[in-house]
């Protein structure tokens, strides 16, 4: 076991965060908004071939992707064209970036969709691919923290590449990016808020030095600091099992972190003109995602305990 | 990166289990673990147990190899941490002599302090009791009253410890005493246990047996060789005894091992599948042990690799309690019969860990450390 990065991992992480900090800047026409994608960014990081890590290294390099990614004001599209589309079809060359849905949503709006060029629809058993039309999509208002759009009619399924058998493999690598991604935007706003605790006075002190934040805070940093490394271990295992307990635990820990954060930010988290939101409104987005908790918790409880039961005595009525 | 298990360490756990299996008496279940392992019979057992662990070259794993260890890295005595837990820790409280008493006599003891105590610790059949908190000195240990005044080459001891588990059947104490006015004025002493003046009461609590003692120290003489470090070291060599003993406890493992039998008594009664809300509860609380389980590993890892210590350590507990309060809660929801005779294995499990966030320094200060050592967030 080794919880450390690997000299190459950790150039892979430094040369992301590099391109990341050279691109921190939202433009000024941005700063007001709920959610900022920057396709140029967006395809600086794939010419670069930090979305390609997962068949050009593994999975637990795009993983890394998807975390440090996921720490930017930008809303980057990594964990699908990243992570989960080449460790479920990984003979398969995609046009990213692509939106993910399951198939009963399908007419409601999808995470993505305005940027992507490509969706994959989760269809239970199989997957299907369809090419995404722009022309075909409205974007839709929201104040989540990714661009979502509506499709104007339902596609036909029978129009895209359906790849037989691979359902649950896709909620597998969804449920490891879900994880990543809300480590990673988690962290960023943990350590922002830490730095506002730090410098913002109250009371001739610094709100930071209540112990009734700081107690609160070291909950949320233990709660991600440990979904961090359950993410990079269902990335590094390839577990089904693994998979289902990083989501479960990241999108368990959502409602303390984001109500914690958003108070101790007081009345500038509510703004737009502060970043809280590029982050919590991000997580806030995944948090149904790929089953939600209820489905990941009964699958994790499916797996361990498998077995029907046999019940010790049969029950006679009364 | 990488979360596997090396083959030598499979190996290893694999000859855990084994002694595990071929040393417990076939009652163990029945009869020793309801009596929990601060009881006077699993720690007078633990004796004739530690003595056939250190036999087969189970006990001290991570020891030096001159002081009877095996020089392995600390998963190894991780893993056997995580076995010896889940089995009801056989070990008794010898688990304490091996994660941090042991280490501390040799960093810091006398040569013939280390030629005294340490043949008997490897050996497996010595027990020591932690004579730290007071009446009025827990949290705030530095506030401490039991006084050791020096009379020639002896000091003598009065005053009273509280909370030492496993007093009764002791034969050392590792004890922190007065030495001086200033709160820092602390020093250790290793007190035999059978010094004429000590005495132990215990009462009872809703933990199990074997915890709940009071000793009293009347006009105790103890060999001034018998203090370890200087006078007024304590804290340094304290802080450094606890960075050993903050991840002792693999809560995570115990935990799903509680859980497993709890799921295994509700299929059994025939609740678990027509309840989701159950099933999803205990997801969830699968996810939490194995969140706490990733902390704790991550800090033997950086042990392994000796890095200095950090406040990981304090944070992993954080996150160990929130998963143990949790199953205590779902004990309570779906199995309370577990207080009142259905499952002594779940019983103990439960009351075991009433006072997890209590015992090797509170919850509470676990969190000041890390917020303020760690997040580097301003004191008050
Ligand atoms: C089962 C059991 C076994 C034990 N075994 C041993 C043993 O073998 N040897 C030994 O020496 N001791 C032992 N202890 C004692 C244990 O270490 C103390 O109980 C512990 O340090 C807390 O001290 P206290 O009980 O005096 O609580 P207090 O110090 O009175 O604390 C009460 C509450 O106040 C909180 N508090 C205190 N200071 C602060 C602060 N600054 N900010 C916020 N909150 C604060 C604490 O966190 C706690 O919640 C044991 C205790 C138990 C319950």
């Amino acid at each position: 076991m080794d919880f450390q990065l690997t000299d190459d991992q950790q150039a892979l992480v430094d040369a992301v965060q590099a391109i990341l900090a050279d691109n921190a800047d939202l433009p000024q026409s941005e700063r007001l908004t709920y959610c900022c994608h920057d396709p140029a960014l967006q395809a600086l990081l794939e010419d670069n071939g930090f979305l390609g890590a997962a068949r050009s290294i593994g999975p637990i390099e795009a993983a890394l992707v998807v975390h440090e990614t996921a720490k930017s004001l930008f809303s980057i599209e990594a964990m699908v064209c990243g992570l989960v589309a080449p460790m479920t079809l990984p003979d398969v060359e995609l046009a990213g970036p692509v939106a993910l849905v399951t198939e009963r949503d399908l007419s409601k709006a999808i995470r993505n969709l305005t940027v992507a060029r490509t969706l994959l629809v989760d269809c239970g058993d199989d997957v299907v691919m369809l090419p995404v039309d722009q022309a075909e999509v409205v974007s839709v208002p929201t104040i989540y923290g990714y661009p979502f759009g509506r499709l104007i009619a339902l596609p036909d399924l029978a129009g895209g590449q359906r790849f037989v058998g691979k359902g649950a493999a896709l909620r597998q690598w969804w449920r490891v990016g879900i994880a990543a991604e809300i480590a990673g935007a988690a962290r960023a706003a943990i350590d922002f808020t830490i730095d506002y605790v730090k410098q913002r006075q109250v009371f001739g002190r610094p709100v930071g030095s209540f112990q009734s934040v700081q107690h609160r805070l070291v909950q949320r940093h233990g709660t991600v600091r440990a979904g961090y490394y359950l993410a990079m271990r269902a990335a590094w295992s390839g577990s089904v099992l693994d998979a289902d307990i990083a989501g479960a635990h990241a999108v368990q820990g959502i409602q303390a972190l984001l109500f914690d954060l958003h108070q101790f930010n007081g009345g500038m988290g509510v703004t737009l003109e502060y970043s809280l939101h590029f982050w919590t409104y991000r997580i806030r987005a995944l948090q149904a995602e790929a089953g939600g908790i209820t489905g990941m918790a009964l699958d994790i409880a499916d797996k361990r305990w498998p077995e029907p039961s046999v019940p010790a005595l049969a029950s006679e009525g009364c | 990166m990488e979360f596997g298990w090396t083959d030598d360490q499979i190996e290893y756990r694999r000859k855990v289990k084994q002694a595990l299996d071929e040393l417990l008496p076939p009652d163990w279940d029945e009869r020793y673990v309801p009596e929990s392992y601060a009881s006077d019979l699993q720690v007078e057992y633990s004796r004739e147990f530690c003595a056939a662990l250190a036999e087969r070259g189970l006990l001290l794993p991570h020891w030096p190899a001159r002081f009877g260890g095996s020089d392995c890295p600390d998963w190894y005595h991780f893993i056997l941490g995580e076995e010896m837990k889940a089995a009801g820790e056989p070990r008794g409280s010898q688990y304490m002599n091996v994660n941090w008493i042991g280490p501390t006599l040799l960093k810091y003891g006398t040569s013939e302090q280390q030629a005294r105590h340490v043949g008997g610790i490897s050996a497996g059949n010595v027990i020591w009791c932690q004579g730290f908190s007071e009446p009025n000195a827990g949290t705030d240990l530095a506030a401490l009253r039991t006084r050791a005044e020096l009379a020639g080459d002896h000091y003598v001891v009065n005053g009273s410890k509280i909370w030492t588990s496993y007093a009764r059947k002791a034969d050392w104490c590792f004890l922190l005493v007065r030495t001086g006015p200033a709160r820092k004025d602390v020093s250790i002493l290793l007190v035999p246990m059978d010094s004429p003046g000590i005495s132990v009461t215990s009462f009872p609590g809703l933990i199990k047996d074997g915890h709940l003692n009071e000793v009293f120290f009347t006009d105790v003489r103890v060999p001034v060789a018998n203090r370890l470090g200087e006078e007024g070291q304590a804290w340094s060599i304290v802080t450094h005894a606890l960075a050993y003993e903050r991840v002792g406890v693999p809560r995570y493992h115990t935990g799903l091992d509680a859980l497993d039998l709890a799921v295994e008594r509700l299929k059994a009664d025939g609740r678990w599948e027509a309840d989701p809300i159950m099933r999803y509860r205990a997801g969830l609380l699968v996810a939490k042990f194995e969140a706490a389980r990733m902390m704790t590993y991550l800090v033997v890892d950086q042990r392994v690799k000796r890095e200095p210590p950090s406040t990981d350590a304090n944070l992993s507990r954080v996150v160990s309690l929130e998963a143990v309060t949790e199953m205590s809660n779902f004990l309570a929801d779906y199995l309370p019969d577990c207080l009142t005779g259905g499952d002594a294995l779940l019983e103990d499990y439960y009351r075991i860990n009433i006072p997890a966030g209590i015992t090797g320094g509170t919850n509470e200060i676990q969190m000041d450390l890390v917020a303020q050592r760690g997040l580097g967030l301003p004191k008050a």
